[in-house]
């Protein structure tokens, strides 16, 4: 049986440039290197026996990764059923930068607080947020292409994007505080 | 020509400046706007640094070598076993 191609494209040439972002993104979702790992295997498998289906000059990062997050969602997601409505109906905390605009406006702060627990703080958001926030704003990919992804309008992926950026930075702002990072707020009338 | 934005359209429009997806019009709007106001020029620098900083983080890792020559070699395998 001959390699499964597309239009003369070989599915290592157009697949293999991404398993870096697949494993990043799998890291992200799973939480776990040995899962993610398993997570990105299953992936590639499953891409390559369904590379018939890969329409010829669209995005395969695209592709590849809604079926990373699809398999995630239906195999590896360990709690199926946290409580991801009431969770993502909550109202969003005040801007951050309200919070700092005196003693750190620039953010400095971000940049203090070390690898390890900035991914803890992305990792303990809901998936519906984490998987957004992971393909925007640390894969780089563009509001089409994650509602593509993820198969959701773009208007979700807009207003979900917001709101984890949002919980990330409350919960990033509350560590360095607690951390001496930056000081605590003297007012209380937030 | 772009119309003068206020503040509040500005802020409602930050997300999608910093991540490069206004309209060319609508992105001017907004430079001319960051350009006179300095409390939102502030929010703006803010929330960019925050993003940058995301983005370092996110490029530390790749896949791993003995992940990347496992999953060669099950494709192989799938070829030979047809």
């Amino acid at each position: 049986m001959a390699e499964p191609s597309t239009a003369g494209r070989p599915f290592d040439a157009e697949a293999l440039p991404h398993l870096d972002a697949l494993y990043r993104v799998a890291l992200r979702l799973t939480g776990d290197p040995t899962l993610a790992e398993d997570l990105v295997q299953d992936t590639m498998l499953k891409a390559y026996r369904s590379w018939r289906q890969y329409r010829p000059g669209t995005n395969a990062k695209g592709w590849l990764l809604t079926i990373l997050r699809n398999t995630f969602i239906n195999d590896y997601r360990r709690r199926k059923l946290e409580p991801v409505a009431t969770d993502l109906e909550a109202v969003e905390p005040h801007a951050i930068y309200r919070a700092v605009e005196d003693v750190d406006p620039e953010g400095a702060f971000f940049a203090k607080i070390v690898d390890e627990k900035v991914l803890e703080a992305v990792d303990a958001l809901p998936t519906e947020f984490r998987e957004i926030l992971v393909l925007s704003d640390m894969e780089g990919m563009r509001y089409a292409e994650i509602a593509e992804a993820l198969q959701v309008p773009v208007g979700t992926v807009k207003s979900r994007l917001f709101r984890a950026r949002r919980r990330l930075q409350t919960s990033l702002y509350e560590y360095a505080v607690e951390t001496g990072i930056i000081p605590r707020r003297e007012d209380h009338d937030g | 020509m772009g119309e003068p934005i206020d503040c509040g359209e500005a802020v409602a429009r930050l997300q999608d400046y910093l991540k490069r997806e206004l309209t060319p019009e609508l992105e001017a709007e907004m430079r001319a706007h960051l350009e006179r106001c300095r409390p939102c020029f502030s929010q703006a620098r803010f929330e960019q640094n925050f993003l940058l900083m995301l983005e370092s983080r996110a490029r530390r890792f790749g896949c791993p070598g003995t992940l990347r020559a496992r999953i060669l070699s099950v494709i192989r395998g799938e070829l030979g076993g047809g």
